[in-house]
């Protein structure tokens, strides 16, 4: 992937803190953790965890940017839909892309709980009918239809008139990473010239009480990297960025906000849920990463951890980073107490950061942490210039054992 | 770059395993049958399909690890090893390494009977005794993960869900990787499940034939679409490797149906003689598919074949159409199935294969190709 390079020349982003990536950028200023009580739907575990759950009104959002949406289309979008759609123009105006290479770019996406907000809400009142009269009349059967990956990606590529390669990756929580990952290597075999890439998932009842059934939820919220952490919080977001040929961007004179420079993915082929013990696969993803980007450890700045809070995740993530760093001479930290974990999103949202980061020259501290689990990492605890930032790298890992690394270098400046 | 096909694995309506298949496909069999499907608040509805037989896991998966598999998986897990073993490459001995073997996967719902499962745990159990098997093995991403977990493969895993044309997707993303060189070996596959719940939601868009069994009619265009599951796995591997190659794949794409003409021209056509398509049958699809099947035979002068006549209709249907491709290219070209008869007169004057376009689409917006040539 190294020749050609992959520019990033626009950014979207939709979570716990607001939608647009200014809102983004005032919370790690503020250190404002968006986490909330859940109220996009009734359970009786909403009061007991904390959720990162996006308060505003999608559609709305939408409208500003783009324009209104009837109630019927709006009826045919799930709510991980309207995530991505809102993140996707934010990246798209950003980028300002001209139409034909909007018309010839393509979409990857990657998504884990998709339309089941919507699909769920179909089997649950059938649930509830056949409890109450013995039988079921199932009624808004399409909610049935979201449930499946595609239609995120597709309603974006509908929206934007985006003809170009279409994917939705299903990684589970490094979805996100890897759709980037790919979708730079689409350019890079110059099958496409622009890629709009990210990832998008909404809260639903399968992911609140899945997470909650795997006891891995924290009730005061997450703590990454802290010896007295209890866990993860779920939340919902999106992050888009539109990646570009260097050869493309230059030629329309776009500015290049960051590169993405590096790709590492890799299976643990170990356990459905819990990592690897000694991190072998996280190590394999950041290794390969890095050659991919042609880098050595030394080369990083920061890295920008998967730190989702849970006992296992943490612990191997940190054994995983001190391996391949060797020493603590790379700063490290999460971002997972600032507005959940946002599952397939969560890769995307980090890389909008990476590239906040790399124009900034900034770190932002570790929301949540008192106490660190061990010496091994350098932990930011507070907000810290970083005037010498060139290269940055973000772990996104997933159910499965499915790891992604990404690296990305400092664009054009400000 | 192209890539090879050294192994195929398939578990299907027709029967468990490549040479099953091969079998039926021979002799015509349609394989739609009179099945139960348990619908919404637990009516029973006796209806036509084409469900996928259990999967022949003697001698090919531990049975300790086939039990904690769901249906879906089982049928994903026991096609790769299928196809590991046609290409005589054991993993376990090291015929390659573990970080070069690559497993993507295309599947459109995913494991959607464990997320059933899963949520009726909680409406039975409560919310705080939710099954927490059930909601790991619900996760899409799982099917290709389950895979690896299974054969020991640390490289590549990639699952996609692009509904009609998921495996084209996986195939695609597969070629590409092996392009870029992150793999030497990727097992490529599709694999959907059916539901009473998808049946019922299949049925509700008029997908499905309400009269009694006779089969789908990929050309009548009368709603004779009659769903089924299953799941198959190509082997794809570098070309010029040990193993014996039983096809080429040279191109695959996806991209919206916009663009769809413009991604047929940056593919090598020359030389296609024989198009194989995704006609199910369905009233929704079929003014799409006769559209494209008549632009692209007037364009390659090519028959036009849809098996799904024989082994169902379902998302992930293209990974059995790209076993049937493999096989015809091995030397045989198989009549389809339509209506519950053979269709000899679409097969009549075709000589054997030795380039075959696939196009595939979805009534959503997207289109899947590729080219497979014969070795």
């Amino acid at each position: 992937m190294p020749s050609p390079r992959i520019a990033i020349t626009g950014l979207g982003f939709v979570g716990a803190v607001g939608a647009h990536v200014s809102a983004l950028e005032a919370a790690l200023d503020q250190e404002r953790s968006g986490l909330g009580d859940l109220t996009l739907f009734d359970s009786e575990l909403s009061r007991e965890y904390p959720v990162g759950q996006y308060r505003g009104d999608l559609r709305a959002d939408f409208a500003r940017l783009v324009r209104p949406l009837s109630a019927r289309e709006a009826g045919r979008l799930s709510r991980s839909d309207l995530l991505a759609l809102v993140a996707a123009a934010e990246a798209l105006q950003m980028a300002a892309l001209p139409d034909m290479a909007r018309r010839n770019a393509g979409v990857y996406l990657g998504q884990s709980v998709c339309g089941t907000l919507s699909s769920e809400s179909y089997y649950l009142d059938c649930a509830a009918q056949a409890a109450s009269h013995g039988r079921a009349s199932p009624s808004h059967l399409d909610r049935l239809f979201v449930h499946d990956g595609a239609n995120s990606g597709d309603a974006i590529a509908r929206e934007f008139s985006m003809g170009g390669p279409m994917a939705s990756l299903m990684t589970a929580c490094s979805s996100g990473a890897n759709a980037l990952g790919l979708a730079a290597a689409r350019i890079a075999s110059g099958q496409a010239q622009v890629m709009l890439a990210g990832g998008a998932d909404s809260l639903s009842r399968i992911a609140f009480l899945g997470f909650a059934s795997l006891g891995v939820m924290s009730p005061e919220g997450p703590r990454p990297f802290d010896a007295a952490r209890k866990g993860m919080c779920v939340g919902e977001g999106a992050g888009m960025l539109v990646l570009e040929s260097e050869a493309h961007a230059r030629a329309r004179q776009a500015r290049v906000l960051a590169w993405l420079t590096g790709y590492g993915h890799s299976c643990d082929a170990h356990h459905l849920t819990a990592p690897h013990p000694e991190g072998l696969g996280a190590q394999a993803a950041m290794k390969q990463a890095l050659a991919d980007a042609g880098l050595a450890p030394s080369d990083i700045g920061f890295v920008s951890a998967h730190g989702t809070g849970t006992l296992d995740n943490d612990k191997v993530e940190a054994l995983a980073i001190a391996r391949v760093f060797s020493t603590r001479a790379v700063p490290v930290s999460s971002t997972k107490r600032y507005f959940g974990h946002t599952l397939a999103a969560s890769g995307a949202i980090k890389a909008v950061l990476c590239v906040l980061a790399l124009q900034r020259r900034r770190l932002w501290p570790n929301l949540g942490l008192q106490k660190a689990q061990d010496d091994s990492l350098d932990l930011v605890t507070q907000a810290r210039p970083a005037p010498r930032l060139q290269h940055v790298l973000s772990n996104s890992f997933g159910f499965g054992g499915n790891n992604a690394a990404l690296v990305f270098t400092a664009g054009d400046r400000p | 770059m192209s890539a090879v096909v050294t192994g195929i694995g398939v578990v299907s309506a027709l029967g468990s395993g490549a040479e099953a298949f091969k079998a039926a496909m021979q002799q015509g069999v349609n394989a739609c049958a009179m099945h139960e499907f348990e619908r919404m608040g637990g009516a029973k509805a006796i209806a036509p399909a084409y469900r996928a037989v259990a999967p022949d896991a003697k001698g090919l998966i531990d049975p300790r690890k086939l039990r904690r598999m769901d249906r879906l998986i089982r049928m994903a897990a026991v096609s790769a090893r299928q196809a590991l073993n046609m290409a005589g490459l054991q993993p376990e001995r090291g015929d390659v390494h573990a970080s070069r073997l690559g497993v993507v996967f295309g599947t459109a719902y995913g494991a959607i009977g464990t997320t059933q499962e899963f949520i009726d745990s909680w409406l039975k159990n409560g919310q705080r005794h939710a099954s927490p098997l059930a909601f790991m093995s619900s996760v899409h991403g799982i099917l290709a993960s389950q895979v690896a977990l299974d054969i020991g493969a640390t490289g590549v895993n990639l699952t996609l869900s692009q509904r009609d044309v998921s495996f084209e997707a996986a195939l695609s993303s597969a070629l590409s990787q092996l392009e870029c060189g992150r793999a030497d070996a990727i097992l490529v596959g599709g694999a959907d499940e059916l539901t009473g719940l998808l049946h019922e939601f299949a049925s509700h868009f008029r997908y499905v034939e309400s009269g009694p069994t006779a089969g789908c009619d990929p050309w009548s265009g009368e709603g004779r679409a009659i769903p089924g599951d299953g799941g198959a796995v190509l082997l794809l591997e570098r070309e010029g490797g040990p193993r014996r190659a039983l096809a080429r794949v040279e191109q695959a794409r996806v991209a919206r149906h916009d663009t769809g003409r413009e991604m047929l021209d940056d593919l090598n056509l020359a030389g296609v003689d024989l198009v194989t398509s995704c006609r199910g049958g369905s009233r929704r699809a079929f003014t799409l598919e006769n559209g494209r099947s008549r632009v692209l035979a007037k364009r390659l002068a090519a028959p036009e074949l849809s098996h799904r006549g024989n082994f169902g209709n379902f998302p992930t249907a293209g990974a059995l159409q790209a076993v049937v491709n493999v096989l015809m290219l091995q030397g045989q070209v198989f009549a389809p199935m339509a209506a519950g008869r053979q269709r000899q007169d679409l097969v009549a004057g075709c000589r054997l294969p030795r380039r075959i376009l696939h196009d595939a689409a979805s009534v959503t917006g997207l289109h899947g190709a590729y080219v497979l040539s014969a070795v």
